[in-house]
């Protein structure tokens, strides 16, 4: 291996680097696994050794809720066992959020609460995001910071693939690009482009590479910046000492919802109801795997957007053309109920359906108008 | 003269839904659990215990539906739920229903109908527990339920092969490689056939999929209103180990069973009863679909060739066209062997004293 060989950097300041990749679990842990292993390869070019791993807590990983992997890069062995020595980075220089609708903040488990994005971001450090949006969109969404950091958007919407079928549209040689620019001294633009070669002799993907590099746009966030609509959400875990004998919780009172994990930082899209032309056949209630409707006294069916994770199911059974649509979750900034905007007036409420969505309010025209399905056997 | 086992008598207290809109409101599996987007079994959960109502006890043995259920010290179960270990559930099952009884009897609790409902994944029980199962389905004295959730994979550590993983399909143990295309080459083991042909004693048996949610909610009830050790077993489509977008889970189930792959049935006191698009799909009212349509929208079938396909469809083929039973039970008989099916049932064929 010639990279073994090859002369150690003597500029660089500080003895480890910690880049954390904030994803949607299995539809981006290739991606993130991809881009981990990439910051590490990418160092070994130079002589620095490094190690890329994934958060232990997160396994097993759900379709969609938030999950991280990390790559840690050292001046030596020693520098690297001892950053290692670590369950989970608590602070980190780089944190890349592969999906733009996680600065809306990451709830990975119960009792972890809904953490903002550059929650473990050191000050001044960096926080990068693969967005079609610009960073004052991004920022926007993104809770209020108490530090100093720059957010990065690294142009292009958000890979989603599988579990078995990589999605290859060169997120994670963009991601890597933006990455040289933001750490120079750790990974210089040559090397990370000299190791995507070796690995791929793809020059695409080494152009890619230079793209992230060149196109990222930057914006420096002052302590204060950001909003303050999103809710908080933590929790105080109870210690070995607390917890009840035999490991015994309290059941959930009928009618109520978890309290403690809602769930909503899964979601990337929400649905939105168009009550007019709902025909309250009960089909996207009866097959939604998170309760999260609740029926109305008109018996129509309201999303309660603090449980929705954002599947699509509710959209996909419902028999009526536009009556469900799923919207991307940045364009929202509350999970209040809207069902009783419509209740205090329609032609608001479908002006703002129709915003929203981009679809029309008016019921379907020219097609067999929906009939009330009777039970799905 | 007495007998010396009594038999379990069920509930005769939950009637037969008979549409969505029969469906009850209250919700005894509530928001607030780390499921996967789109996760059927969750679904699974959420009708299982709508169906039996509050005086639930259910016990969860290792899988998904335990693990993401029941995330670090918080619980989405309105009802009372307790873990229990991989392969367990015939056994936990067991053991409360018979220490239920010994309470009520001693009268320690109030004599009531409580119902007990395990469940198990495809690993848990398929694969782990099946000894377990089977035997609680001998001990006609208990009123129990074993639901088999099945996924299709050990899901929740991360998609290993299971003995209900359908053949070629890839997982983390049978990845798809330029040497072997196809790594997992045996056949979805026949479950609820194999316990409904060897469990006499078992008054239900019944095949599901959350898809078909009321009739899946009236299995569920049949198997407690009937009394007795029961089964249910659920095909789940998975987005996470069969590689779809969530929002399709619905969509799978449906297909799954309209191509004849998982076929909708119950076995009451020994009489099979074809149910949903099955039961259509055996009266010739209904064209089974090609299995293509169902394989072709999932990740984990993506390195099927035409071939492996039309091996698929010959398989499915096969249990509708050569089964003794189509869809259950496996056997053939052949041609000149044929007049055997029909013996005189008047004629006693043992000797007489």
């Amino acid at each position: 291996m010639t990279q073994a060989t090859a002369t150690r950097p003597t500029s660089l300041k500080a003895t480890d680097i910690t880049i954390e990749v904030v994803y949607r679990g299995i539809f981006q842990k290739t991606l993130a696994q991809r881009i981990t292993r990439g910051v590490v390869l990418a160092a070994r070019q130079r002589g620095l050794p490094g190690t890329a791993f994934s958060r232990y807590g997160d396994s097993p990983e759900r379709n969609g809720v938030p999950a991280k992997q990390f790559a840690v890069v050292a001046v030596n062995d020693i520098e690297l066992e001892a950053s290692m020595a670590r369950y989970e980075p608590a602070i980190v220089d780089v944190t890349v959020a592969v999906d733009d609708t996680l600065v809306k903040g990451v709830e990975s488990w119960a009792w972890y609460g809904r953490q903002p994005i550059w929650k473990p971001v050191r000050a001044n450090g960096v926080v990068l995001v693969t967005s079609d949006k610009s960073p004052d969109e991004i920022l926007a969404q993104t809770d209020k910071t108490d530090r100093p950091y720059t957010l990065g958007v690294i142009p292009g919407e958000a890979s989603f693939a599988g579990l078995w079928v990589y999605k290859d549209d060169h997120t994670d040689w963009r991601v890597l690009g933006a990455l040289s620019k933001v750490l120079p001294d750790w990974l210089p633009l040559d090397e990370v482009k000299a190791q995507v070669r070796t690995q791929t002799k793809d020059e695409n993907a080494v152009a890619s590479v230079q793209y992230g590099h060149d196109a990222t746009t930057f914006r420096p966030v002052k302590a204060g910046e950001g909003t303050d609509a999103h809710e908080k959400l933590a929790f105080t875990k109870p210690g070995w000492t607390t917890m009840r004998t035999g490991v015994i919780v309290d059941a959930r009172k009928p009618g109520e919802r978890n309290p403690q994990f809602k769930r909503y930082a899964t979601r990337t899209q929400r649905p939105v109801v168009n009550f007019d032309t709902c025909i309250k056949c009960t089909m996207c209630w009866l097959d939604c795997p998170d309760e999260c409707f609740e029926v109305t006294g008109s018996g129509h069916f309201e999303v309660v957007y603090e449980a929705c994770v954002g599947c699509g199911i509710c959209a996909q059974v419902c028999p009526v053309k536009d009556c469900i649509v799923m919207v991307d979750e940045l364009k929202f900034d509350s999970n209040k109920t809207v069902f009783p905007e419509w209740e205090k007036d329609r032609n608001t409420y479908n002006a703002w359906f129709e915003k929203t969505s981009g679809r029309s309010a008016a019921p379907p025209k020219g097609e067999k108008a929906a009939v009330a399905v009777g039970g799905d056997e | 003269m007495k007998m010396a086992v009594e038999t379990a008598t069920g509930t005769g207290t939950l009637p037969q839904i008979k549409g969505v809109k029969e469906v009850p409101y209250d919700e005894l599996f509530v928001s607030g659990h780390r499921t996967c987007q789109g996760c059927e079994s969750a679904l699974v959960m959420r009708h299982m215990v709508k169906a039996a109502g509050p005086r639930t006890i259910v016990l969860g043995s290792t899988g998904c539906m335990y693990v993401a259920n029941t995330t670090y010290y918080s619980t989405p179960w309105v009802v009372p739920w307790m873990h229990t270990q991989l392969g367990a559930s015939g056994s936990a099952a067991l053991g409360t229903a018979a220490g239920l009884k010994v309470l009520m009897r001693k009268g320690k609790l109030k004599d009531e109908k409580i119902n007990v409902i395990a469940f198990c994944g495809d690993g848990g029980g398929a694969d782990m527990g099946i000894g377990a199962i089977s035997a609680a389905l001998t001990h006609k004295e208990y009123d129990l339920l074993v639901l088999l959730y099945d996924n299709e994979s050990y899901a929740n550590t991360d998609i290993q092969l299971s003995s209900q993983t359908p053949w070629g399909a890839v997982t983390t143990f049978s990845p798809t490689g330029s040497e072997r295309r196809i790594m997992h080459t045996r056949w979805k083991k026949n479950v609820p056939g194999m316990l409904a042909a060897g469990h006499p004693e078992s008054r239900y048996i019944a095949a599901g999929c959350a898809a078909y949610a009321v009739d899946l909610m009236n299995k569920i009830r049949k198997a407690l209103e009937v009394g007795g050790p029961t089964f249910v077993h659920t095909l789940d489509p998975c987005p996470k180990g069969w590689d779809y977008h969530p929002q399709y889970s619905q969509e799978l189930g449906h297909l799954a069973v309209e191509a004849g792959i998982w076929p909708l049935y119950e076995v009451l006191d020994g009489v099979v009863n074809l149910t949903g698009p099955t039961r259509q799909i055996a009266e010739g009212r209904k064209k089974r679909k090609p299995v293509e349509e169902y394989l072709r929208r999932q990740g984990r079938f993506a390195h099927f060739t035409k071939e492996d396909v039309e091996h698929f469809q010959a398989e499915v083929d096969k249990m509708w066209e050569e089964w003794l039973i189509p869809g259950v039970i496996p056997f053939t008989i052949p041609q000149k062997d044929v007049t055997l099916l029909n013996i005189d049932k008047k004629k006693p064929l043992h000797a007489t004293a």
